[in-house]
């Protein structure tokens, strides 16, 4: 029998139990689109949590530490040195490397003071590291005291003298700006005796555009000066040097950019082998990864359990179209058809019923997404995500995924019966009355 | 003549529970090409049996079925549908029409499974259904038409391929005596004209008459072969 003939016989046969059928059909479609709804949460709480967590700051970036596991004989904690920092530069995938130092002071601006992490960078890798420039520039080789600025810092300028609150209006690019390392600046208390802090003029180059938590707040400098005045703050505060074998050599951080998200694991890795420390965000995205997926498991398998009855109603429907069709498949085997046959058009009458069912469902399932997200407050806080936008995301694979599922999951439930019709008796079949 | 069937001591047993129920014994005939046979007994002489066996739808206990160059006794079940599909017709006693498919539908059903695109076997199941004489009831249902017009498509059925051998069993069976006659001579018209080898069952000495021999069956055993020298030639229409 050619495909066209059984494609056909096969619909022509289906549609002459309309209601039994459809029934059938129905069922199927009730369990793909519970199983597609339920992954679809997962899929969505997923997003949720990684974009949570892009928030927070750059997924693709790497912080690298000193090592500080216990000295082990042949193993020696490498230092995290300019050495080092070339060593990064060479490894596959990495597109930018930079020491990072990281202090804490205030900017000043006449009366108004914004306090802010101040973070010392390799001016040179600026661009690469994906900073985004909204006014001026960014910093070059040529900087000294120059610095950018990160997108929120103008409303963090505050008077402290001021007792009310009153609104401060900063030109971050045109007005004068100084800054100092002292952490409690404009915030003395009467009497306090103060180290003397010094206060460096500064040149403001450019404000970053919004970025993420970490970018938007704080001043970047080239890293060569922002250690000068650290050198300076210990002088001030009668620190002295550290000297001799104490002296901790090296940076204590290095930011390490990975090209994509997907190679973040393995060069953290590597970096680890080699005796450092590292860390990033990924880290983190991992491990809600690991919990997104748990629940959408269980979902997964609370949708798997209706697919699976949707299943034996297919084989029940097919068992009963055997028993009625006893006589009809018996003459079809006299009048030459082969077992071949006899198998394809059970089978493709029940995978008909799987993929019908499997589109609809589909169809269904956007519907209830559509619903879910409508409404997605109440569904996402009672999954713990708070604030997300879109709680139930249907990814187009799955869309394609659940349709050739759908059609397997017939076949599968056809199969049984497809065996049965074969092994018919002919003889046994049109003696039936 | 040349040989065309060759039944060589046949034997078949059937088990009910512990019994055995002995339905052919012993059957050795041999059936020329183009010849009209009757096989005629009682119920319960194996007449059904044996038109069965020919047919490959049942497997004999013992002996050997050899049809042209097919040893029809030895082949697997796929075998013997292929071989079916291209060499054999079938008329049954209650017609056996698929009852949600068209006279056309169950005429070209046959040719579906040999794959033969649609615009032709549709054509072919058409000129034999008006070679039938229900030109103008193509498009009805089983139910729809007489036992007689049932069995006229169910004759079509069994033609249209023009297979080499075509089977009817007790095929006026359900009939009053005078659809009986035009069914006869109907399927012998046919066969006779596309030089077709012809085997009827029946209980009927009426019906034997058509066959150019009629074999005698009782209880399993061939009582006696007889030349008719009375035959009735049928025509078509």
């Amino acid at each position: 029998m050619s495909s066209i003939d059984l494609f056909r016989m096969g619909i022509k046969n289906l549609w002459r139990r309309k209601l039994r059928t459809f029934l059938t059909i129905l069922g199927v479609i009730i369990g793909a689109s519970a199983i597609i709804v339920m992954l679809s949460l997962g899929f969505g709480l997923s997003k949720f949590f990684e974009e949570q967590i892009a928030q927070w700051g750059d997924l693709t970036i790497i912080n690298v530490y000193k090592g500080w596991a216990e000295p082990m004989p042949g193993r020696e904690i490498p230092d995290l040195d300019d050495k080092a920092v070339e060593s990064f530069k060479l490894l596959q995938n990495v597109v930018a490397v930079s020491p990072i130092l990281e202090t804490y002071g205030a900017v000043i601006n006449g009366r108004n003071v914004a306090n802010a992490p101040i973070r010392g960078i390799d001016p040179a890798s600026m661009e690469a590291f994906g900073f985004d420039i909204a006014e001026g520039r960014l910093l070059n080789n040529t900087d000294s005291l120059h610095v950018v600025f990160g997108s929120s810092m103008e409303y963090n300028f505050r008077d402290p003298k001021a007792r009310v609150w009153r609104e401060v209006n900063v030109n971050l690019m045109k007005d004068r700006m100084s800054l100092t390392l002292d952490p409690n600046y404009g915030w003395s208390m009467p009497g306090e005796k103060r180290p003397n802090y010094k206060e460096y003029k500064i040149k403001t180059v450019g404000i970053l555009a919004e970025g993420d938590w970490e970018t938007s707040y704080g001043i970047y400098m080239p890293i060569s000066e922002l250690q000068k005045m650290i050198k300076d703050k210990e002088k001030a505060e009668g620190q002295r040097p550290q000297s001799g074998s104490n002296r901790q050599s090296g940076y204590d951080r290095v930011n390490v950019k990975v090209n994509d998200i997907k190679n973040v694991q393995d060069v953290q890795e590597t970096i680890k082998d080699l005796g450092h420390e590292a860390y990033s965000l990924n880290d983190q995205l991992e491990y809600t990864k690991k919990q997104a997926g748990m629940i959408q498991a269980v979902l997964g398998g609370i949708g798997a359990v209706s697919l699976l009855v949707a299943a034996i109603g297919i084989t029940n429907t097919m068992v009963m179209s055997i028993y009625e069709r006893t006589k009809e498949i018996g003459v079809m085997k006299v009048i030459g058809a082969s077992l071949r046959d006899i198998r394809r058009l059970f089978l493709f009458e029940s995978a008909l019923i799987g993929l019908l069912g499997g589109t609809f469902g589909v169809g269904t399932s956007y519907l209830l997404s559509f619903l879910v997200n409508k409404f997605s407050m109440k569904f996402g806080e009672a999954l713990g995500a708070y604030g997300a936008t879109k709680i139930s995301i249907i990814p187009i694979w799955l869309v394609f995924a659940a349709m050739a599922f759908s059609a397997f999951i017939g076949i599968v439930s056809g199969y049984f019966p497809a065996r049965r019709a074969m092994n018919l008796s002919a003889l046994e079949a049109i003696r039936t009355e | 003549m040349e040989e065309l069937i060759r039944l060589k001591n046949l034997r078949k047993v059937y088990r009910m529970g512990d019994e055995k129920i002995v339905a052919l014994n012993d059957i050795t005939l041999s059936i020329e090409k183009e010849e009209f046979i009757c096989l005629l007994g009682t119920s319960g002489s194996g007449k059904s049996t044996l038109l069965n066996m020919m047919a490959g739808l049942e497997k004999p206990t013992r002996g050997e079925i050899i049809i042209g160059s097919y040893p029809i006794h030895k082949m697997n079940e796929r075998d013997v549908t292929k071989f079916r599909q291209k060499n054999v017709g079938f008329v049954f006693q209650s017609y056996n029409l698929i009852p949600t498919l068209s006279a056309l539908e169950n005429v070209s059903l046959g040719l579906t499974f040999q794959r033969i695109p649609k615009s032709k076997r549709d054509k072919m199941a058409k000129k034999m259904l008006t070679d039938v004489g229900l030109g103008k009831r193509l498009h009805h249902k089983p139910s729809e038409m007489s036992g007689g017009q049932q069995q006229r498509v169910s004759i079509a059925r069994a033609f249209v391929g023009t297979p080499k051998i075509v089977f009817a069993d007790e095929p006026t069976g359900n009939l009053d005596t005078k659809t009986t006659m035009e069914i006869m001579n109907l399927i012998t018209g046919m066969a006779y004209e596309s030089n077709q080898t012809l085997i009827i069952v029946t209980h009927d000495t009426e019906i034997s008459v058509y066959g150019h021999r009629i074999v005698y069956l009782r209880d399993g055993s061939i009582e006696k072969v007889e030349e008719n020298q009375n035959i009735i030639k049928g025509e078509a229409n």
